[in-house]
């Protein structure tokens, strides 16, 4: 194919070359256009690519909350994108200051990749070790360009044995945080780096994104089913892990406890420093608590020995004000519960330091095991409530295991807890009235002993003594002993009217009155018993409540105050029941009573010459004080006249005359007797 | 087939042979000759000129397309100097080809078919390409291989073992490396 060249005239030689260099500039203009569009096509279809893939990557991100599915998905997207062979991803744990794999990786070839995945997979780096330690210590992306000539890589003979060549890591960032790390493997060279940087730049956003709500809804979830104030479980969380721990029981259903926690004096704490201290005593009895627990379950580890923890687990809840449970499983003995009880109170034992005061709380704890005959966990919770409240009644806090005697009976004292509510709400009591007589020769009736009945719509009319000491307990009393006191001066009131302008005001019969010590020492009782004769009209001189030295004991100086106010009005007051209990002479010196009321135990026990010797100390002990007497329960003229003949002035009983209804009390009275 | 690969064909006829051996190549199979990078054109167009260059040149059409993949490396270096300088070596360069160049090429042709080569090692330590592609252009590659080693100064023994051409269904190929 080769010619001779045809000689040609010079000026078409020129031509020609004109015209050849004309099509050179032609030529090079349309590479250059050529260039020029093959860059336009080749960035829009690498930015075409990119988005699908970040738009993929965002849709993981936005479908869940949880990181590691999120980066599983993400791993593959890019490996996919990118080709590379080999993804796996890690998370900071900042005390430990290293990158952790969470076993969370893709491999294109995991069969092939095998080495270098297991040694990966649950790798962990420190500080500025390996690519993942490297970011950690920059906070910025490491390459490893080729294995063979980077000898500071880690796990570079697992690369290499799994032709690895290149690799790289980058970071996953929450602000300025580094939250993860994603390291990629390839068998071939990365070569664009900046397309790359571009890329999963902007797909880690999107993993912090996920970690940023991993971490909110944690903390929603941490705050939901923990108590702000200690940061112990809450209700929510302790009713999840018992029910867990119940389904979880062997045969038989043994291994399981409930301890029901409830601190005495807090209250007072509380009333008297006011709730934030109240708060602080809270989070130290709290954190006492817990550490007890701690280490009772580590037990006494003698020396330098290794630290053994207990088989069992335990949960330390906050469930109310001052109440705290802790539900023990896999128990391998009863008696550690008892123990951990005992040493929880002793606990408390140490004062509490709040701003310059010292204070203290005990608690009452119950326990209750699980066993056969429980079908959920809810019922061990609320036997071991019952043994709680066992343990508080005893006013000493202490330890109390449920048993089945108790159940039954704190179950049937409940029942008529709940009873005595619906008789307070539905006005179930009568009041009864016994007379009480002048022992001189009158014989005249001087006024009533109000006596409360309940008139139990199925059972029919109860005596107090069945239901006062369960109305006393559940702090019911007070309510009981308020109306009977308005009942017993409503009542009071309306005899009077009925006898206006017969009698003298100072013959007008009187209502005795029970006051329970809880009722009498309520911080407006004084008030109470103003307002009720006030309302009532019932003249004040009329009216005489009867305590025990119970409240004495309580709070002999509260209850002189009160006596004294309640005295200063005109209202009389008499000590109930006198001669039992201690019968302390310095009470009815330091107390303002107008009458001893003589114990019925002293009058039906008359016939002995000790009883009848006690009743004459009695008296003469009022008679000096000047002291009036109402003897209790005379069930028989001997008994009757024996009193008068000991100079008696007042006296109650079966003989003298029944408790009666109100109507038929109040008709005892002679309605036309002369003033 | 791109109109890359007319153009880089050309390029190399006219350095080698003269302009006036691709307009007689070009007289020969009566094609019009304008091929812009940016398109695409039949198959049928690029065989008919390495046929009618076999013809011209008197030597088979296999060795027609090894020394236009030989020759066309320095021009496709000139060209995308982008896709030769992050790789140290042939071997590299090679392996990257399936990875860089081809999704280069679809970035630019949306839809193109490209030939997808499979690396693997043999027993005997040469690293073999696999290639199975409807257009039959093993010989290419090969010619391409060869101008790879030229570029990275290496020399590479390149064997096939197996050809469609044969009528087998894959195209292998060993390469192995002299130094």
């Amino acid at each position: 194919m080769k010619y001779d060249p045809i000689p040609l005239p010079a000026e078409d030689l020129q031509r020609i070359e004109d015209l050849e260099r004309m099509l050179e500039r032609e030529r090079k203009a349309r590479e250059q256009a050529e260039a020029i569009a093959e860059r336009g096509l080749r960035e829009l279809y690498d930015s075409q690519v990119r988005l699908a893939l970040l738009q993929r990557i965002t849709d993981h991100a936005n479908r869940s909350n949880n990181f590691a599915e999120v980066v599983d998905a993400a791993l593959k997207e890019i490996c996919g994108h990118m080709d590379w062979d080999f993804g796996n991803a890690y998370r900071i744990d900042r005390e430990l200051d290293a990158a952790i794999a969470c076993d969370t990786w893709y491999a294109i070839d995991s069969d092939q990749l095998f080495a270098l995945i297991e040694r990966s997979r649950h790798a962990t780096f420190n500080r500025g070790n390996g690519l993942p330690g490297r970011v950690l210590r920059d906070a910025h992306p490491h390459w490893i360009d080729d294995f063979g000539t980077d000898t500071c890589y880690v796990h570079r003979a697992e690369a290499i044995t799994c032709n690895m060549a290149s690799a790289c890591a980058f970071p996953i960032l929450l602000g300025e945080e580094l939250v993860g790390v994603i390291e990629f493997f390839s068998r071939k060279p990365m070569v664009d780096k900046d397309a790359i940087l571009l890329t999963i730049t902007q797909a880690v956003t999107q993993l912090a994104r996920v970690v940023e709500r991993e971490r909110a809804s944690a903390a929603l979830l941490h705050d939901a089913l923990h108590d702000a104030m200690t940061g112990l479980p809450n209700r929510v969380l302790l009713d999840e892990r018992s029910r867990l721990a119940f389904e979880r029981l062997p045969m038989g259903r043994e291994g399981l406890a409930v301890m029901v926690i409830d601190l005495d004096g807090f209250k007072g704490i509380n009333d008297k420093h006011g709730h934030h201290a109240g708060d602080m005593v809270l989070v130290e009895v709290a954190s006492r608590f817990k550490s007890t627990i701690t280490t009772f379950q580590r037990g006494e580890t003698e020396g330098d020995g290794p630290i053994t923890f207990a088989p069992w687990h335990a949960t330390l809840a906050r469930v109310g004000g001052d109440e705290f449970v802790v539900v023990l499983d896999a128990l391998p003995d009863q008696t550690i519960v008892t123990d951990l009880a005992h040493r929880m109170i002793a606990a408390l034992k140490p004062t509490i330091r709040i701003e310059n005061e010292q204070v203290s709380v005990g608690a009452s704890i119950g326990i209750a095991h699980s066993g056969s005959d429980y079908v959920d966990v809810e019922q061990i919770r609320r036997d071991a409530d019952l043994a709680m409240y066992e343990a508080k009644s005893s006013g000493h806090g202490g330890v109390i295991v449920f048993s089945e005697a108790l159940g039954c009976e704190a179950r049937n004292r409940m029942a008529l807890e709940r009873e005595l509510r619906d008789a307070i709400r539905d006005r179930q009591f009568v009041l009864h009235y016994q007379p009480i007589f002048s022992l001189d020769k009158s014989q005249r009736l001087r006024g009533f002993e109000a006596l409360i009945r309940w008139n139990h719509p199925t059972r029919g009319m109860i005596d107090p003594g069945t239901f006062i000491p369960a109305a006393e307990e559940s702090g019911l009393i007070v309510f009981i002993g308020d109306w009977v006191l308005r009942q017993g001066c409503t009542a009071m009131a309306r005899l009077h009217e009925r006898l206006a302008n017969r009698y003298s005001r100072e013959d007008l019969p009187f209502v005795s009155i029970n006051i329970a010590p809880q009722q009498f020492l309520q911080p407006n009782f004084a008030a109470h018993v103003q307002r009720v004769l006030i309302e009532t009209g019932v003249p004040p001189e009329c009216l005489r409540l009867e305590v025990t030295e119970g409240v004495a004991i309580i709070d002999s100086e509260r209850t002189r105050q009160v006596l004294e106010e309640i005295r200063a009005w005109g209202v009389r007051t008499s000590l109930d029941d006198f001669g039992t209990g201690y019968s302390s002479l310095s009470y009815l010196q330091n107390l303002p009573f107008d009458t001893l009321k003589i114990d019925r135990s002293f009058i039906s026990s008359m016939d002995d010459p000790k009883s009848r010797k006690i009743i004459r100390a009695i008296m003469d002990l009022a008679g000096n004080l000047n002291l009036s007497v109402v003897a209790e329960g005379i069930e028989t003229p001997e008994q009757g006249n024996a009193l008068i003949e000991m100079g008696c002035e007042y006296g109650q009983g079966f003989h003298l005359g029944r408790p009666l209804d109100e109507a038929s009390a109040f008709a005892l009275i002679p309605f036309d007797e002369a003033a | 087939m791109k109109g890359v690969i007319f153009n880089l064909l050309e390029e190399a006829v006219i350095r080698e042979h003269g302009l006036s051996a691709w307009t007689g190549l070009l007289g020969m199979t009566g094609l019009e000759g304008a091929w812009s990078s940016l398109g695409s054109y039949p198959d049928a167009e690029i065989i008919a000129l390495v046929d009618a260059a076999s013809v011209a040149l008197g030597v088979p059409p296999q060795q027609v397309l090894q020394w236009f993949g030989r020759s066309a490396i320095p021009l496709l270096a000139k060209r995308y100097e982008a896709f030769f300088t992050p790789h140290a070596s042939a071997r590299h360069f090679l392996l990257g080809v399936n990875q860089i160049i081809h999704p280069e090429v679809r970035k630019l042709y949306a839809g193109s078919a490209c030939p997808r080569f499979h690396f693997h090692d043999l027993d005997d330590g040469r690293l073999c390409v696999a290639y199975r592609s409807p257009r039959k252009l093993c010989h290419l590659a090969h010619g391409f291989i060869a101008g790879a080693a030229d570029h990275y100064g290496e020399t590479i023994e390149i064997d096939h073992l197996s050809c469609m051409l044969d009528g087998l269904p894959t195209c292998r190929i060993a390469l192995q490396w002299m130094n």
